[in-house]
Parts: C-alpha cells; structure tokens; sequence
C-alpha cells in the first residue's frame, strides 16, 4: 500500500467561499517529488490559512426517545397558558349525551365492527328523517372512525373523539354502475361501514349483496348517503363523481352521532350496537 | 425515562470506527467537538393534555406540560438544541374543534419550536384556518412542495430556513403529502402539491451547495413506508444525495430505533419518527469536527449509537 501523503485527500478540484468570494484551487492529488511537495505545500498552507471558512462534519451521533409518563415533571408555566381554555372545554365536553350498554370498538371483525355498525346506523337514522327515501349508507372508512366509545356514560367529548371532522352528509342517487364500484371498493378493502345493506367478501368480491333486503340489481339507481369528504373522491372512492342527482343534507356527521345518542337517553334506552353478520369475510 | 437501547452499533452501511480519521477519534476523546441536540415531535393532533385514563392503550401518556419541562431540561444541559415537528399539529382532540388550533400553536411557540412543516389535517379548517392560527407561531412554518401563490398563503411559508448553532449551519426544510384525496378539495383550495422527491433534493442541494450548511435536515409529512408504490420516507431516503435526517410523521410509527439509509450519493439517511399525540420525544444528538481545511472527504462515515451520552 502507498505510504500516505498528506495530500492525498485533497481532491482535483474544489469550491471554497470565502467572505462571498470563490476561490477555486486546482491540486495535485498525489505528488511523490519532495521538492514540488514542498513548494505546493508552501502555496496550500497559505491558502489554508485565509481559506477557514467553517465546515464541520458529523463524526458520532447517538440516538433516543423519551416516554412522556406520569413519573415526568410538568410545566406550570404551560399549564396556565391551557386552563382557561381547558375549563371553558371541559364544562361543554363532560355533558353526557347517553349510555352504551357495551363497549362501541372499531376492531373489524368479519368485515364489520361495534363502532362501525353503530355510526352507520345512526347516520342513517338521523338522515332519513329528512329523506326517507335512502336505500343504504357508507358515511365513512374505517379510517374515519377515530376513537371507540366507552361502556357506560357517553360524554360530548367522546363523540368529537370519535368524529372530529367537520364532515357533513350528503345523499346521492347513484347509477347501478356507480353502487357497483362502491361495493367492489369495500369488497377490496375488508369491509367498511354501512347500514342498509348487507353483504359477503369472498375473495376481495362482494357477492350476496343485498340493500333494503333486497338482491342488488346493477341495473337499478340507489339513494346512497355518504360524507362529503367520501364524495369528493376521498380515499381514492370515486363512485360518486357522476351521481344521477344530489343533495346536501346541511346535518354535520358528528351532530347527527349527537342527535341520535341524545334521542336513546330520551327514550331511556342504551345503545347497544353489536355485530350482526352484515359484512362477513371469507 | 429514556429508552437505553442495549447495543451500540457502527452505521450499518460502513465500518464506521475504521473509516473515521485519526483526528476525529482524538477529538471525540478529548470533546473537542460541536454537540447539536435535536428534539422532535409528529402527529401531536392537539393533545394538549395527556390521554385520558379511560383504560386505553395510551392512558395517561403526553400532555403539553410534561413535554415543556423535558425540553427546559434538555435546555438548560445542552448548548445546542433545535425543536422540530413533522407535521399534523391540528385534530384529534375537541380543542382544536372549539378553539381551531391557536392554543396549540400558542403552546409551541412558548416551548420554544423551531420550525414545523404542514401535515394534512393542518387543512382541517381550510388554508383559511391555518392561516388565522399564524399570528400566535413564533416559528416558520416549512413546506418546499406546496405552491401557496394562488392562496391567502402565499406569504406564511418558507421552503426551508438555516439555523446557526454555536458556528454549526443547520437547513431544516419541509416537505408535504399529496393533498388529493386526503384532504377536501375545498380545504386545500388552490394549493398546488409539487413532487417531493424533486422539491427535497432541489432544496437540500441548495442548502448543502449554495449555503455550505453542515447537516441538512427534511421535516417529511409523507409517512413512513408503504406496501404500495405510494412516496414515503424510504422513497426520499433512497432516492437524495444530501439529507442527513428525515423527521418523518403521518402514518403514526413507532419506531423501534431510528432507521439508515444509504441514499443516493452513498451516505447515510437517516430516518426517525416518534408514533403520535406527543407521547414521545425523538432525540438526535450529532457530534461535528471541523475540516480545519486538512481533509474533504467524499463519503463521511459516522459512529452510531442508540444510546445518548447524557
């Protein structure tokens, strides 16, 4: 192996700012001759000597995390800064809106889950007190569904967990072709939530699919409610771009979970949404 | 409280140790070196308080005012620290339903962030409602692929801003996701998302060629990885030639370690990001000696360890 020089690192050519200016410094990568040496080393150390600009290289980095637990020191200072906000939050968030007599979960199972089949049906029941003639709904993804409700008292606060968008609901006629995709989209997808309609993924297809309780016939139009941000193609749905007609409901998604949770503790009943085979998955 | 990893090891794409000159080794020894601290969140989706013990998975985790006094700690032991987030500071809880994220971006900008980049639910209330938040940020907001021109933004972002900490040239700049079915149409308006591989490796070889900064670091909302062919963190981490960092968000990982990447020019990548909600504070340390114009080196091989010193 060669013996190292010192200049061997220094490569042909580089750019070097200093103070705004540019000096280019053509130089030899190797030289074996010592009096070139010599004489370039002269002409380099002088360059050196004005050319300090600061440029630093990374030589070690280490790597962690902290747990943000209980057994860690709070700020007070922060704190001050939130109560205000946190006091006018809390006296609106800790009403309770109603009682569940289970644990509401978005763990899918065959296709469908609590949480899942309760939102649609609430959607549901809620939207058709203003149009009666909806055949079934999707009004989110699984991905929607942000928070599962607890067993017991259910508070405003857990409802804007659950729905935090500002999502409203919008009824759409739809061609045949057009239910069709959407249903090939939940097929694909393991099942989504829905109400009114009923169905079996079998190998990433919907088949049996039955809305109203009826055999789905492509060739056939369907009152569908969904979420505007469903609608406007979000996660890459697009069956309701060329709907046969429209129809904005002006009811907030997340008002509608409201208005149904409040409407059971009038009755003085608990919601008690469980699973009922509407999505199976083979 | 901090989460030993049991081993240290060299980068996993070179030798690191035997590479190292002779000159770094003294000065790792002999603390001759510049020390910058990196302290970075994602995904915090206004949890302002920590969860609530309802028996969930994360009950009793985060909270803003457990957060602050960690960073006034790290603070006051470190000369050097930068604040980072990655994006998604609005939605989640019914603070920012109530309130539209200003105490959010009120409590960051009182513990001191940085710079954070945009992620896709800071479009919840609109470009709009972003935008009425900006007044309570004390911080630069950095996204280099979103094109604002055309909307009430087009003065609120920076592409990328460069820090000088302790004679250390540090370039943070952003980078977004795909708006398009993710966000509402209405929401993001006239926004125009550009391609970030491209924007990240324009902007990052400006910051390294034109700025001579020393480490370049990409706040990323574009999530960490996917089955599919979808642009992720990976992606930008293969495919650029001069980030040395990734503060990735979006898809909510919990990473086990933080993750190297040869990229492009043959140099590390690296890419880390901390779950979400603020249950978590990611930790960086970088160690720098300077070039003293004796060695430019064209690949720059660095020791590794999942442990902090301090």
């Amino acid at each position: 192996m060669k013996k190292r020089n010192p200049l061997t690192r220094i490569s042909l050519f580089f750019n070097m700012e200093i103070k705004g200016l540019s000096y280019i410094c053509n130089s030899i990568s190797t030289m074996q001759n010592s009096a070139k040496l010599r004489t370039l080393s002269f002409l380099l150390g002088s360059f050196f000597l004005c050319a300090c600009s600061s440029s630093y290289q990374v030589v070690k980095s280490n790597r962690g995390e902290y747990k943000l637990s209980k057994d860690l020191a709070v700020d007070s200072s922060i704190i001050r800064t939130y109560q205000p906000y946190k006091l006018k939050l809390d006296s609106q968030m800790n009403e309770v809106l109603g009682y569940s007599d289970n644990e509401l979960t978005k763990k899918l199972v065959g296709g469908e889950s609590s949480l899942g089949n309760f939102f649609a049906d609430a959607a549901l029941v809620e939207a058709r007190k203003t149009s009666p003639q909806i055949d079934f709904t999707m009004p989110s993804t699984n991905g929607g569904l942000r928070n599962d409700l607890p067993l017991g008292a259910i508070t405003l606060s857990n409802v804007f967990e659950l729905m935090p968008f500002e999502n409203e609901l919008i009824v759409f006629e739809l061609k045949g072709s057009d239910v069709q995709t959407l249903l090939d989209y939940i097929a694909r997808t393991g099942g989504q939530p829905v109400g009114g309609l009923t169905m079996k993924i079998k190998a990433k297809k919907p088949v049996d699919v039955r809305i109203g309780g009826q055999p789905f016939d492509p060739a056939k139009n369907y009152s569908v409610l969904t979420s505007d941000y469903i609608a406007g193609g979000g996660d890459g749905i697009s069956s309701f771009k060329n709907p046969v007609s429209s129809k904005v409901l002006k009811l907030k998604i997340r008002d509608a979970l409201i208005q149904y949770i409040k409407e059971t503790k009038i009755k003085g009943v608990k919601i008690s949404s469980k699973l009922d085979g509407r999505m199976t998955n083979d | 409280m901090i989460n030993r990893r049991k081993f240290i090891k060299t980068s996993g794409i070179a030798a690191a140790a035997t590479a190292l000159s002779i000159h770094s080794l003294d000065a790792l020894a002999n603390g001759e070196l510049k020390h910058l601290t990196i302290l970075h969140t994602n995904d915090v989706h206004s949890q302002i308080e920590p969860f609530a013990m309802n028996g969930g998975r994360n009950q009793g985790l985060g909270g803003v005012a457990r957060r602050s006094a960690l960073i006034k700690k790290i603070r006051a032991e470190q000369q050097n620290v930068l604040l980072l987030d990655a994006g998604d500071i609005f939605q989640g809880t019914p603070y920012f339903n109530l309130y539209g994220g200003e105490l959010e971006i009120k409590l960051m900008s009182e513990m001191g962030y940085d710079a954070a980049t945009m992620g896709n639910h800071d479009f919840d209330n609109g470009v709009e409602g972003f935008y009425k938040q900006l007044p309570h940020a004390n911080f630069p907001i950095l996204v280099s692929n979103y094109d604002f021109s055309d909307t009430i933004m087009h003065q609120s972002t920076k592409p990328f801003k460069i820090f000088n900490k302790g004679g250390l040239k540090i370039g943070v700049f952003g980078i977004g996701i795909e708006l398009k079915g993710l966000v509402g149409e209405k929401n993001y308006g006239n926004t125009i998302y550009q391609d970030p591989v491209l924007k990240a490796n324009e902007t990052a070889s400006l910051l390294k060629n034109e700025h001579k900064c020393d480490l370049i670091i990409c706040l990323s909302h574009l999530g960490y990885k996917y089955s599919d062919k979808k642009v992720s963190d990976q992606t930008l981490a293969e495919n650029n030639d001069h980030i040395d960092l990734i503060i990735g968000g979006h898809t909510h990982t919990f990473m086990a370690q933080p993750q190297d990447v040869k990229n492009r020019a043959g140099r590390v990548t690296t890419i880390n990001q901390v779950g979400f909600a603020g249950i978590n504070l990611g930790r960086i340390d970088y160690y720098f000696e300077a070039y003293r114009g004796k060695k430019l080196i064209t690949s720059s091989p660095y020791m590794i360890s999942d442990q902090l010193d301090s």
